[in-house]
């Protein structure tokens, strides 16, 4: 993994939600709320972190499985919102 | 931090006590027992502004910050002994004006707002049923579509403010496979819409002033307009409430401990026993200093809460924490004064029952104390 938003996300949510984890097996596409690692709690700390790290906003409506569920996912989303 | 009042939120303050004293106290006792709600009080403070102090000026409101605004509602629950009313008016204020306020479009803003800050209009916000309460996104309410609009299927319970709601937010899954992430939306709709009613009230222990009950929806059509934020946007406009509510209703509490401290210090000087005042006594004076304590630690945390409430989502721990450590020692404050108070704290006519009657909910609303545990520790990542 050599794209820095998506390993930034990737070591956030090891540290967070999976202390202990290999982290060979949380890849850029694990589903990562049917797998239970995003549970409501998460989200909200780990949008928190997005918010605070990449000074970005998430509205109200992009909380969800289409933007969170994945690595892959949680990054496109940041670079969106990221100024060119 | 330096949380000194500036001059004008001295003001603020000393305004809203001396209004709570000379215009919300009386007959207390009747009214808790008759559980009954003043529609006239609530007018009142609505005059007040109390209903809208952090909503914009533009929009009907006050137009002051959170931390000005936990200052005011401290001293509402200071100077207000009717501790359904002003809980009453935190829950319509934190749970329904806030989030039509932050989420709400500009056409739904200009219709309701107004009237939710002025008093005119009751607000609600209704999540839990009879099967979910902590785990509020178990809901069953369903919102299916239908033609230009939703149809919105279901029972919610246990609602503040619920019996006398003109505007309701109410929370349903309209994607069942989605759950809290985008599978529930926020409606708003009036009383008087077909197929909604204020199905039962339902009695309680404490802040029996306060309307609670039932709310059926059968059936009942609002217009995609209705939506309050967009579509699966509900999570988030509950964990703002959530985040609103448990910072500012509880700096409400905050004053109420102030309050029946003072009872408790005063009682405790002139009450005599075996020949002197009963504060000599360390069993009496050690309670009083713990709650004083207690306190101001409270107060700390929670316009430390206040502060962070329009900078950053991670405000839900301070929230969370404020919100915990508030309604635990409110109610065993208002245990230890009952004690102090002895025979007359049982009775009914000194006023000092009912506080733990009222305060005991405090760890159950807003989320249990319980779940505040679980959701300081997963913060802290455990």
């Amino acid at each position: 993994m050599s794209e820095p938003i998506a390993a930034t996300v990737k070591a956030y949510i090891l540290d967070a939600f999976l202390p202990g984890a290999d982290a060979a097996e949380l890849t850029d596409d694990t589903p990562l709320i049917s797998e239970g690692i995003l549970d409501s709690l998460a989200t909200v700390r780990l949008v928190t972190f997005l918010e605070e790290h990449y000074n970005i906003e998430v509205a109200a409506y992009e909380a969800n499985a289409d933007n969170l569920d994945s690595i892959t996912l949680i990054a496109n989303l940041v670079r969106a919102k990221l100024p060119v | 931090m330096d949380f000194t009042l500036t001059a004008d939120q001295e003001a603020l303050r000393g305004t809203i006590v001396k209004f709570s004293r000379e215009c919300l106290n009386g007959d207390m006792i009747v009214r808790d027992r008759e559980q009954a709600f003043s529609r006239d009080r609530w007018k009142a403070c609505g005059t007040m502004g109390l209903q809208g102090l952090p909503v914009p000026e533009s929009l009907g409101g006050g137009g002051f910050d959170p931390l000005t605004t936990a200052i005011a509602l401290d001293a509402f629950g200071y100077g207000c002994t009717d501790n359904g009313l002003v809980f009453s008016v935190c829950a319509h204020l934190l749970s329904c004006v806030v989030p039509m306020w932050r989420f709400g479009s500009e056409e739904q803003q200009a219709k309701f707002l107004p009237g939710l800050c002025d008093g005119t209009l009751v607000g609600v916000h209704a999540i839990t049923e009879p099967d979910s309460g902590s785990d509020s996104f178990a809901m069953r309410t369903k919102a299916a579509r239908d033609g230009e609009g939703w149809r919105i299927n279901g029972t919610k319970t246990f609602i503040s403010n619920g019996p006398e709601a003109d505007v309701i937010i109410v929370f349903a899954l309209t994607d069942a496979a989605k759950g809290y992430h985008g599978g529930v939306t926020a409606f708003l709709l009036e009383n008087g819409t077909p197929g909604f009613t204020a199905s039962r009230k339902i009695e309680k222990m404490g802040l029996r002033t306060s309307p609670f009950g039932e709310l059926s929806f059968d059936d009942v059509w609002v217009p995609e307009r209705a939506i309050v934020g967009a579509l699966g946007g509900g999570s988030a406009i509950f964990t703002h409430a959530m985040d609103w509510e448990r910072t500012c209703l509880f700096a409400a509490h905050v004053g109420q401990m102030e309050r029946i401290l003072e009872r408790g210090v005063y009682y405790a000087r002139t009450r005599k026993q075996f020949g002197k005042s009963i504060s000599k006594f360390q069993g009496v004076s050690h309670k009083l200093a713990d709650f004083k304590v207690q306190l101001e630690a409270a107060r700390l945390l929670t316009y430390r809460a206040a502060t962070k409430l329009d900078k950053t989502r991670g405000v839900a721990l301070d929230a969370s924490m404020a919100k915990l450590f508030v309604s635990e020692s409110l109610v065993r404050g208002a245990l230890d004064v009952l004690q102090i108070f002895a025979g007359y704290g049982y009775a009914t006519e000194y006023e000092i029952e009912r506080e733990v009657r009222d305060a005991i909910g405090s760890r159950i609303y807003s989320g249990t104390s319980d779940m505040q545990r679980n959701t300081i520790a997963a913060w802290m990542g455990l």
